[in-house]
């Protein structure tokens, strides 16, 4: 995306903010037209922080079924097929 | 909106690839050890496969902060750390961008105020003050994000989200099949070595 030395039109916010919006647990349950920039702010934030916490719970788990992973382990067994499918 | 096919592909083999270089370490650590090398792993894994964004390069940037983690990102990234973490001249800044975006998502927010109109200045004052706050906070929160503004900070912030998203439920797809292969491991044991297998615990 080079060369943005022109404006940003209305209709590119638009669809930035509308995208972002379908992405937020909150705003999708609302469903109602617009929200206040402040609004979506604050619940990108939000969002950002609970994946945060939901990566870090999820290696937490991860870790305790992961005593080794090398090449012959079952866990790399697993991925390796999973990209194969 | 979700991430693609080939990032979720390119993720798992980015992970394979960040494991197997781990093993030998992962013998020696500590669980919680192994958490945080899991959570890096996964970052790295993360970064490489959405390939060349203000985040993916920020986040390197953040995860290289720590000596002991550099030369692992070196290992893994080979040359690919070097491109990452180059200071990227390609940023762009837009000046005008804050105030667009305002303008458009302020019309909103005035049709609701008319409804309130006497304090119409004192509460546009307070919004845009909370809008600037908020907007420190998701700068802070977005990697690379502190020297974005505006459309391109929102621009980040959803990629960054979307990829968050995919590392998240890639990571609970890894888990779910980990713990299914275990319990199918353990139901094909005959009931004598199911028992050796327990008592082994």
């Amino acid at each position: 995306m080079s060369g943005r030395g022109s404006r940003i039109t209305d209709e590119e916010i638009n669809e930035l903010v509308s995208k972002l919006q379908s992405l937020l647990p909150e705003s999708r349950r609302r469903n109602t037209g617009r929200v206040s920039a402040s609004k979506l702010l604050k619940e990108t934030c939000s969002y950002i922080k609970s994946l945060h916490r939901e990566v870090d719970d999820l290696s937490d788990r991860l870790s305790g079924l992961m005593v080794t992973m090398d090449s012959n382990s079952p866990q790399a067994e697993i991925i390796r097929s999973l990209l194969r499918s | 909106m979700q991430a693609t096919k080939s990032f979720e592909r390119a993720f798992l083999r980015q992970l394979l690839r960040v494991f197997r270089l781990s093993a030998v370490s992962y013998k020696s650590m500590s669980l919680q050890e192994r958490k945080s090398a899991i959570k890096l792993s996964a970052d790295v894994a993360m970064a490489s496969a959405r390939g060349s964004r203000k985040w993916t390069r920020g986040l390197i940037a953040k995860l290289s902060e720590e000596d002991e983690h550099r030369s692992f990102l070196r290992l893994i990234l080979g040359t690919e750390y070097e491109r990452l973490t180059k200071p990227c001249h390609g940023s762009w800044k837009i000046p005008r961008s804050k105030k667009i975006v305002r303008r458009s998502l302020r019309v909103c927010s005035r049709r609701k105020n008319n409804l309130r109109a006497p304090h119409g200045f004192k509460s546009s004052v307070l919004a845009r003050t909370l809008v600037e706050k908020r907007t420190h906070a998701l700068k802070r929160l977005v990697p690379g994000g502190e020297s974005l503004d505006g459309y391109s900070l929102l621009d980040e912030a959803l990629d960054y989200v979307i990829s968050l998203r995919a590392q998240a439920d890639l990571m609970q797809k890894l888990l779910t099949t980990f713990e299914a292969s275990k319990l199918s491991a353990l139901s094909k044991c005959t009931l004598p070595e199911r028992k050796a297998s327990f008592v082994g615990k």
